[in-house]
């Protein structure tokens, strides 16, 4: 900073890069609050998604419904802070009136008269020419579980349900089943990495459940992670969108031993840990 | 957490590495290493690496034959044999440490070998390729020396045609076909070293393709061959003159041209083009069909019921529609390199199925039945996003399907509830036609069927909506037949409908509104300082009132749309089975129902003294 500020002192400017930056750009309250709202819609469309992969979660685009949200929120404490005393609610007004009334500004007036009427109409062209998108599809990505589900015949309580394999004391010999049934049946669609991209995966709509994802069996209790095994897509309520799901119904192939060794398998080879009943009970 | 023994040997440096804490474990490692150490495999064990995400597949002995082997086609690599199919070596050479290294980073397209560059660390990629060179004595040697390929030539037209005429002279068509689609004659013979059936690969297909799809690829696949499978090395040719080093690359931009300039992307949404002055076409060789945009829909086998299908033939069907407002005609295209049954392929047929042997119930124990193809549609259209079970719909909801078969004529329309229940329709409920061509390993088959066919039981179309539709595919003479086959999940039909008057008449009407409530903002900015006519006190009293009773009426106008539009949320959530929402905009649209009524009574009231 020292360096900085005697490399400008040679060179006889001030050194004030902010102040000066206020000084020459920013001086009305137009133009900082111009400024800011910028600012506000750079770092909402570009700055929110670069968060979540600082701390390794996935990351996507903000939709379009939450920017427009922020930045109204964002348009409103602006105008709160322009209006907030009369000289500043004027000097704010200034460019504005100047544009609508000074003979000088007769250029800028003809342009906005152009670009302004002209926006209008590309967007309603956009919004009322024919739509061939699909229809638009909710989906719950977690459904709420049933209580109890009738599993091969007999009624298997979900509630409150531990991995009964986890006390047999033989985890590792469970492990290396549930490797044995994942590797038979699960890894075309969810892939030998366990992130969901078997080379049938990209086949199906929904994709296959990453299971690598913080947000997928880490978030679940092993008795939730069973009955979307054992009842597969066609077990989802009407919420989860059955009819599209690949997921198969597994309680036709596996037995529920088998079903609870993958999932001991799952949650040991990503390193996840299952959610627990007492935390599902504090939340409740 | 539990620690497993055998997970647990590595120690803290390990889990650092381990692939949950990409991210973290580089952030670390930059903060907390002064430098990076050169060699990075020597701190993980490959072995341990190794057993956890490889053999599965590969087998902990490394031959190829872990669990899931049974379930895939081409076979998971066998180590031992030492057989490399990726090289940059002459045939019948080892791969060098960075040619394996390619494989494990990028995988095998078109096979079940995914990359592993976001699932492992550098470190522990490079500490597989040590340890997978432990399983042959042969990598004890000096390590091999890759080829000279020389440099690429730019390709172009004339390098394209010269291609064609290498691929004709060294005849490559003997397995690839005329048209590249791996339909050759020597095709059903094919081997791969430990005697599994192969298929020559599709060359229209450059995404599938085992070393690679790009021009380079291709030339290093033409170079060195691929090791332990039928694809011969085309080295030796040029080494004796037959054909140039240059000649070799036109046969590889040859090949590349064969393909899309990228790999076709996947669109929800296949549009059926309204014709107007164009008559409907009625063969699979219609010009209209050039000029028709084509939807990819891949496929996967049908691994959802029993008995199910690891290895289906056809990866994706190629869609096509159009419309001329009375009926719909619409052109499946795939990639099937005989017309079964087909007595040549009647033995490759039975060694897929003895190779991919199923242990579930009802499994094909022979091949030759006839290709097959079934579209797929709601029985009914929902109100609400409700579609059948995609696998041919279930009891609630069953699917109205289109089948065509290499063996009847035409097309049959049937009602099915769940895969294999299809139970055809009475002859005097079908109405769909199909023409079908099979040439040069492709079929093609065309659907033709009145949008209504006034039948109070079938699915009409209408311009407009978004229909769900599915496909299966079946190919005979690969043994598949039954629920064993390749399916897709649902996609969306929707029909050209000639441009809304609204198109037209919105944009002006919005252009003008906004210029002149422009016009209006500035000349009321412009008298209110002064530069118009001064108006006296009483005309300045009255338009002060007509602005409050104009922004009154402005704002209950809002409202009162603002009303309708939470009105139709309200409507679109009760419908889609979401009471929750539904109920929520009810309550919003009545709050702002009541708030723009009384906006607009409220400003009458006041106003009325104006007139």
């Amino acid at each position: 900073m020292g360096a900085l500020k005697s490399v400008f002192r040679l060179l006889g400017a001030p050194f004030r890069p902010i102040g000066s930056l206020m000084g020459r750009f920013l001086n009305t309250p137009f133009r900082q609050a111009t400024a800011v709202f910028s600012l506000a819609y750079v770092l909402i469309e570009h700055g929110i998604p670069r968060i979540p992969p600082l701390f390794g979660l996935p990351s996507a685009p903000v939709p379009n419904t939450v920017v427009l949200e922020y930045l109204v929120i964002a348009l409103v404490g602006i105008l709160l802070w322009v209006s907030d005393n009369e000289e500043r609610w004027s000097e704010f007004k200034q460019p504005i009136h100047d544009v609508l009334v000074r003979p000088d500004r007769r250029i800028w007036r003809g342009a906005l008269f152009v670009i302004v009427p002209a926006l209008v109409a590309t967007q309603t062209y956009l919004s009322a020419r024919p739509d061939v998108s699909a229809p638009p599809s909710f989906r719950a990505i977690h459904p709420a579980p049933p209580s109890a589900i009738t599993f091969q015949g007999e009624q298997m309580v979900l509630d409150g349900l531990e991995n009964p394999l986890r006390s047999t004391g033989l985890l590792e010999e469970h492990y290396e089943e549930g490797k044995r049934v994942y590797y038979q049946n699960c890894l075309a669609c969810h892939g030998d990495g366990l992130q969901g991209r078997g080379h049938y995966a990209q086949i199906f709509n929904p994709e296959p459940i990453n299971f690598q994802d913080g947000g997928t069996i880490a978030m679940l209790t092993e008795s939730f992670v069973f009955w979307r095994i054992a009842k597969g897509g066609p077990g989802l309520p009407n919420e989860g969108n059955p009819w599209n799901s690949a997921m198969p119904v597994w309680e036709n192939f596996l037995t529920a031993d088998e079903i609870w060794s993958v999932i001991i398998f799952l949650y040991e080879q990503t390193g996840r840990d299952p959610r627990t009943w007492e935390l599902e009970e504090e939340e409740h | 957490m539990l620690v497993l023994p055998n997970l647990r040997s590595c120690g803290w440096f390990k889990g650092l590495l381990s692939s949950r804490h990409i991210t973290f474990s580089s952030l670390l490692l930059a903060a907390s290493l002064p430098f990076v150490p050169a060699d990075l495999s020597a701190q993980v064990d490959g072995e341990v690496v190794y057993n956890q995400w490889c053999a599965g597949c590969h087998g902990e002995d490394g031959a190829g034959a872990g669990p899931a082997a049974n379930t895939m086609l081409p076979r998971p690599r066998d180590f031992t044999l030492a057989l490399y199919q990726v090289r940059t070596t002459s045939s019948g050479e080892l791969p060098t440490d960075a040619d394996m290294l390619k494989v494990i980073n990028e995988g095998m397209p078109g096979t079940a070998m995914p990359g592993w560059e976001e699932v492992l660390t550098e470190a522990e990629r490079l500490a597989l390729v040590d340890y997978l060179k432990t399983f042959s004595r042969f990598f004890q040697g000096d390590p091999p020396t890759p080829l000279d390929f020389g440099r690429a030539t730019s390709g172009g037209e004339d390098a394209i045609a010269r291609g064609e005429e290498v691929y004709q002279s060294v005849e490559c068509w003997r397995c690839h076909g005329q048209q590249g689609r791996g339909d050759g004659e020597s095709a059903p013979t094919l081997n791969d070293d430990a005697g599994f059936p192969i298929s020559a690969a599709d060359l229209t297909e450059n995404w599938r393709f085992n070393g690679g799809g790009e021009v380079e690829e291709i030339y290093r696949v033409l170079r060195t061959g691929l090791d332990g499978t039928p694809m011969a090395t085309f080295s030796d040719i040029v080494d004796a003159g037959v054909i140039t080093n240059e000649d070799l690359w036109s046969l590889a931009h040859y090949v590349r041209s064969l393909s899309p300039e990228e790999e076709p992307s996947v669109e929800e949404v296949v549009t059926a083009k309204l014709l107007t002055d164009t008559p409907l076409p009625q063969t699979v060789e219609d010009a209209v069909w050039e000029e028709t945009e084509r939807f990819y829909v891949p496929l996967s086998g049908q691994i959802i019921v029993e008995p199910r299908w690891f290895n289906p033939r056809v990866d994706a069907v190629w869609v096509q529609a159009v419309h001329d407002g009375r009926e719909l005609a619409l052109l499946v295209s795939w990639g099937d390199p005989s017309e079964s049954p087909d007595t040549l392929w009647t033995d490759f047929g039975g060694q897929v199925v003895t190779t991919m042997g199923s242990e579930d119930e009802g499994a094909a124990t022979g091949s030759g039945t006839a290709d097959q193809l079934v579209v797929q549609f709601p029985q009914q259209l929902s109100e609400g996003q409700e579609r059948p079970y995609f696998l041919q719909g279930d009891a609630r909801r069953p699917a109205y399907t289109w089948t065509w078969q290499s063996d009847i004529t035409g097309a049959f329309e049937s009602i099915a509830r769940g895969m294999g229940t299809a139970a055809r329709q009475p002859d005097s409920e079908q109405h769909v036609r199909a023409t079908a061509q099979h040439a040069d390993g492709q079929w093609k088959v065309l659907f033709v069927r009145p949008l209504d066919t006034g039948g109070a039981e079938d699915l009409a179309l209408a311009a407009g909506q978004a229909v769900p539709m599915a496909f299966q595919a079946w190919d005979g003479d690969n043994g598949e037949s039954g629920s064993q086959g390749a399916v897709s999940t649902w996609y969306f039909l929707v029909l050209g409908q000639p441009t809304p008057v609204a198109v037209y008449v919105a944009p002006p009407v919005a252009l003008a509104l906004t210029l002149l409530f422009g016009l209006l903002v500035v000349r009321q900015a412009q008298v209110g300082s002064g530069m118009w006519r001064e108006p006296d006190a009483a005309a300045r009293a009255k338009r002060t009132a007509r602005r409050k009773q104009l922004a009154g009426m402005g704002v209950g106008v809002i409202w009162l749309g603002m009303a309708f539009g939470s009105y139709q949320n309200s409507r679109a959530g009760w419908e889609a089975g979401y009471a929750d929402l539904g109920f929520w905009w009810a309550i919003i649209g009545g709050l702002l129902a009541i708030a723009g009524l009384g906006a607009l009574i409220g400003t009458w009231v006041h106003t009325r003294t104006l007139k």
